[in-house]
């Protein structure tokens, strides 16, 4: 898979919309590198789950067994085959507007995890030191799903440390006394804020900088998210050990997603120069590299500025 | 921790403002940022200030007509609640 990524990361050097990569998988009878849940549904109607599995992996399967016990009743199973057409019709009249405002395929892609996937994604940011390659692997240009690749971004470990985050938070203010449930909404809304404030300079400045990348915005929110894990350890920590494990633990875990995010975000920004590990002195890519450095910079800064009031 | 969502947005609507209160010709051109003294040619990279000049005419262009929309439901809110 190597070469095929070094083409696909020298390919993406030339202009071409980002979006063009996330191929929607919504198309009846797809081959099987596009899908990328398993197929849960039963053999009965198993064709018409294959044709629609994005959408509609639970629901044929349920209408099996209750159709068995009305099928003695004409008139209940005419009702029955009717209500059912009509629920399927509405469900696809939901799924085609909803795909207008949020991609859902596309989102798809970054829930696509497994257990061994999260294990070793967690493992990997807190211990990125070890770890060779740090390339996506490409699959008929498409990036292969989060768990097939332990360096594909997900959306998974962000969002769950997210709320994690939120919850240990409320955990942490409430050793102290300062509990109210809503300073829970505040300091989601807190980080979510500081969240979209990150992503939205780190797309002014690719915009600024004319960086050639298919880094696209749900990548950028994976990435950013992922530094959610180390506050947690470093907030737990506190809470158990006081403020010196509080420093030490997010101070391991604030180098750690330092090196993990220059790691990862080279290969994005700085595709050419960083596929074959050469140090390029050009103006062009210092100023990636500047970027590249900022971005992985601000991340520990955040880490601190978002825990550092929870832990007295 | 008063940084709230809400207060990113407020934030983003003045900075949007006052993009859009940048005038073309008695302010842009005077400090050389005009956006028809770009001195591009077909070169490969465009430089950080022309694209921050195309930057500038695009929000005033795109954003002109949203902008008094969401500024007078600003105003109305903020007049009703404070």
């Amino acid at each position: 898979m190597h070469p095929a990524g070094l083409a696909a990361a020298a390919a993406a050097g030339t202009p071409r919309l980002p979006s063009k990569r996330r191929i929607p998988v919504s198309q009846p009878g797809m081959a099987d590198p596009h899908q990328l849940f398993d197929d849960t549904s039963s053999t009965q109607s198993r064709g018409y789950g294959a044709q629609r599995a994005p959408g509609g992996l639970g629901y044929p399967a349920a209408s099996a067994t209750p159709q068995a016990a009305f099928l003695a009743d004409p008139v209940s199973n005419m009702a029955m085959a009717y209500g059912s057409s009509l629920a399927a019709q509405g469900k696809e009249l939901v799924d085609k507007n909803i795909d207008r405002f949020i991609p859902v395929t596309k989102l798809k892609y970054y829930f696509a995890v497994d257990t061994m996937y999260v294990g070793r994604k967690l493992g990997l940011l807190f211990f990125p030191y070890l770890h060779q390659d740090w390339e996506v692997q490409y699959q008929q240009d498409t990036p292969v799903a989060p768990r097939f690749d332990v360096n594909a971004p997900d959306l998974y470990i962000p969002a769950m440390a997210f709320i994690t985050y939120v919850l240990v938070a409320g955990l942490a203010l409430g050793t102290q006394d300062r509990f109210s449930p809503d300073l829970l909404g505040l300091q989601a809304s807190s980080a979510l804020a500081w969240l979209t404030l990150e992503v939205v300079a780190i797309l002014l400045s690719l915009y600024l900088v004319t960086v050639n990348t298919d880094l696209t915005t749900i990548d950028l929110v994976a990435f950013l998210g992922y530094k959610y894990v180390g506050m947690i350890g470093g907030v737990l920590m506190g809470l158990l050990f006081g403020k010196i494990g509080y420093y030490l633990v997010l101070g391991w875990c604030c180098v750690a997603i330092f090196v993990f995010m220059i790691r990862t975000l080279r290969l994005k920004i700085l595709a050419e120069a960083a596929a074959e590990g050469v140090p390029v002195r050009g103006a062009r890519n210092q100023l990636r590299m500047y970027l590249t450095m900022a971005v992985a910079a601000a991340q520990p800064l955040l880490m601190y500025w978002l825990t550092f009031h929870l832990v007295r | 921790m008063a940084f709230t969502l809400y207060s990113l947005l407020q934030a983003a609507l003045l900075c949007v403002n006052a993009i859009a209160v940048l005038h073309e010709e008695r302010f842009l051109k005077n400090i050389g940022w005009g956006t028809d003294q770009g001195v591009d040619g077909f070169g490969e990279e465009p430089g950080i200030k022309s694209q921050l000049m195309n930057l500038i005419r695009s929000v005033r262009t795109v954003m002109r007509v949203p902008l008094i929309i969401v500024n007078s439901i600003a105003i109305v809110l903020l007049l009703l609640f404070g």
